[in-house]
């Protein structure tokens, strides 16, 4: 987390992939770490860390899109026109939006081929694909508005709602900068405080990912990316102190979850939203121990970086491109349901699961970096003559 | 309300004529819930027949008749049920609405005056050991009185360890009891593809198992389903077309739990249990 914001300007990508840094590291985990837990079943999601800490990879994920966003309106740079950074945003949003639709529509005909080649009618209904065959009049008009979402397929929906958000959180950001985090804290009390959830149509049901609760993750990765300003200055100010605070937090929350001491949510004091470590309005419990997280392990990265440099450059590639790489990911996961399925899931499969996934994800990353590298040779080989 | 003046083995005839009413009749005609008719027809004729054409499977009992208290409780003290559905979702079909709301309507039309609420809460993909620790949440935030749980399709697809499922399945169904929530259970749904797999029928049977054991309604999909389909196609030939089965099965999924439930608060008397504990609204 309050690794210095040490990713530079994603402008450099022109002249070849940024260096390894913390930030690309975490999401590269991230993204590998969600991509074995969306294998439900899978014997290696017991190697994440969803199974020793209360909060997950999503959380990670969402943190570092707010961080990321950081990067995108520029550190220090205050130059730049507001109306450029908001269409800057804007357009990073319909870059998702079409990542959405385009997994989507892959997703579902994975299920429908693989439904007609087994001749089984089952598949149809997984992940909530239902709809799609069966009502598919509304429920693709619940696609193009990603009121409709399918099983495990839901983090870039929120995503998209977070970037549809983020002009307003830049332009406060500009003009106000004390305000976004407070206003941020405000909107999270009210909606879990009513509870507020956010509707999916045609099927009924919420957003598995609420986004004016998840907002606050998003905000706070934002906040925190300043290095001189804020919350993200007086952090790294007093990182120590922050340290001392996460330490025990980290491991009471290690202890909950290895000994299953949950506290029986119903016997909490109300509004309940506040007190019990739920992931749809990611609650205060969840989001404590998410950050206590961050500071502690964000000290791990450059032993990690001295120790196994190839691991941090590899897992920094997967980083630096993540929307490819998570629509990779989104897809693979659900190749290895099927494929679980199909030969009955054993742990060799399941290994050849994870290896054929790791690695065309990197393939994925890498051809991303290739492409964006031959753009630049295509660019510089122009510009002379030009 | 009066029900709470019944006479002992009014309840269950309440119960079947409002079943009867419910799902047999085209109109779904509105029925005050303590008024009896005055010549209520016989409990065989009524039962021969309580679900709509499509639906019927014979003698075959689909869902174990056993009390809801707590949904009984919460008739007679709020006129109102509050229901959590988990699991599969619940989508519109060619005008027709989804099966939960579905069951909302069937139980309004057979209850007048009753309020049902209904929370869809279904994450699809879902594995039963997720929707464990979802469900005691949203009986923390939601109160329900009564859980339906479409469970155990995922765990089968994903090849979930069948004593992991059971114990997943028995601990969730015991917490709901100490918790005053009643629960029904909706097992696997029945495609002919899977009608010979192992490991299907396994869970299947650790289902009925399982709910058994604890003294829990389930409803017996597959079994349904299975026999609606065998009717439905020409003898000895496949499906002749499987892939549009999902639609009755929902149809008749609503009509089933909303009987179940229906026979669960009246059928096995009238009175909730003496409890010491808080009323429901209190909790």
């Amino acid at each position: 987390m309050a690794q210095r914001a040490d990713t530079p300007s994603t402008t450099t990508r022109r002249s070849g992939p940024r260096a390894a840094n913390a930030v690309d590291f975490w999401r590269g985990y991230a993204l590998i770490a969600i991509f074995i837990n969306h294998v439900p079943g899978i014997y290696y999601a017991r190697f994440t860390h969803t199974n020793i800490s209360i909060s997950d990879s999503a959380d990670l994920f969402v943190f570092l899109a707010g961080w990321s966003l950081r990067i995108i309106v520029g550190l220090g740079d205050r130059h730049t026109p507001t109306r450029h950074i908001v269409l800057r945003v804007c357009g990073r949003a319909l870059t998702i939006y079409a990542a959405q639709i385009m997994i989507t529509m892959v997703a579902i005909a994975m299920l429908a081929a693989t439904a007609l080649i087994l001749r089984n009618p089952l598949l149809l209904e997984w992940h909530n694909a239902a709809a799609v065959f069966q009502d598919p009049v509304p429920a693709h008009i619940g696609l193009a508005f990603i009121t409709h979402q399918l099983g495990y397929f839901d983090i870039l929906p929120l995503y998209v709602a977070l970037m549809l958000m983020a002009p307003a959180i830049v332009v406060i950001d500009r003009f106000a900068p004390n305000f976004v985090l407070p206003i941020s804290l405000a909107l999270y009390t009210v909606v879990l405080a009513v509870p507020i959830p956010i509707p999916t149509w045609p099927v009924d049901g919420q957003w598995f990912f609420n986004p004016l609760a998840w907002q606050l993750i998003f905000v706070l990765g934002f906040v925190m990316a300043k290095p001189d300003a804020g919350v993200g200055a007086f952090v790294r100010q007093n990182m120590f102190w922050v340290r001392c605070v996460a330490v025990p937090i980290v491991m009471i929350g290690l202890i909950i979850v290895l000994l299953d001491w949950w506290p029986d949510p119903t016997k909490m004091p109300r509004p309940r939203l506040f007190f019990i470590a739920e992931k749809t309005y990611l609650t205060p419990l969840r989001l404590i121990q998410f950050l206590s997280v961050a500071a502690v392990f964000s000290l791990l990265y450059p032993t990690i970086r001295r120790l196994a440099a190839p691991l941090t450059d590899f897992l920094s590639m997967l980083g630096r491109n993540s929307l490819e790489v998570f629509c990779m990911g989104s897809l693979l996961s659900l190749s290895g349901q099927i494929v679980r399925f199909i030969t009955k899931g054993n742990i060799g499969i399941d290994t050849g699961v994870v290896i054929v996934g790791v690695a065309i994800m990197a393939l994925t990353a890498w051809l991303a970096e290739w492409r964006e590298r031959a753009r630049g040779q295509a660019s510089a080989r122009s510009q002379p003559s030009s | 309300m009066a029900r709470t003046r019944a006479r002992p083995g009014f309840g269950k005839i309440t119960a079947v004529v409002l079943s009867a009413i419910v799902f047999n009749s085209a109109a779904w005609a509105q029925v005050a819930v303590p008024a009896a008719p005055s010549t209520p027809p016989s409990a065989g004729a009524v039962l021969s027949s309580p679900y709509s054409p499509e639906c019927r499977v014979g003698n075959t009992e689909i869902a174990n008749e056993l009390p809801l208290p707590n949904v009984a409780r919460a008739l007679q003290s709020r006129k109102s049920i509050k229901i959590l559905a988990i699991g599969a979702s619940s989508f519109r079909h060619r005008g027709r609405a989804g099966y939960t709301a579905l069951i909302e309507t069937m139980l309004e039309q057979a209850l007048k005056g009753i309020d049902v609420v209904m929370i869809n809460r279904g994450v699809s993909g879902e594995l039963a050991a997720d929707a464990q620790v979802r469900i005691k949440n949203e009986v923390a935030i939601n109160e329900p009185d009564l859980v339906l749980w479409q469970v155990g399709t995922n765990d089968a697809l994903a090849f979930v360890p069948l004593e992991d499922l059971r114990a997943t399945v028995s601990e969730t169904v015991q917490w709901l009891r100490e918790h005053n929530v009643d629960v029904v259970i909706a097992g696997l749904q029945y495609v002919d593809r899977m009608a010979q797999d192992a490991h299907y029928k396994a869970v299947r049977q650790l289902l009925r198992q399982t709910a058994v054991d604890k003294k829990v309604i389930i409803i017996r999909r597959y079994e349904a389903m299975q026999m609606i389909a065998q009717a439905a196609m020409p003898s000895g030939t496949f499906a002749a077309d499987e892939f549009e089965r999902t639609d009755p099965g929902y149809q008749c999924l609503a009509q089933y739990l909303a009987r179940a439930i229906t026979l669960g608060a009246f059928g096995k008397g009238l009175r909730p249990p003496l409890r010491n504990d808080q009323p429901p609204s209190q909790r």
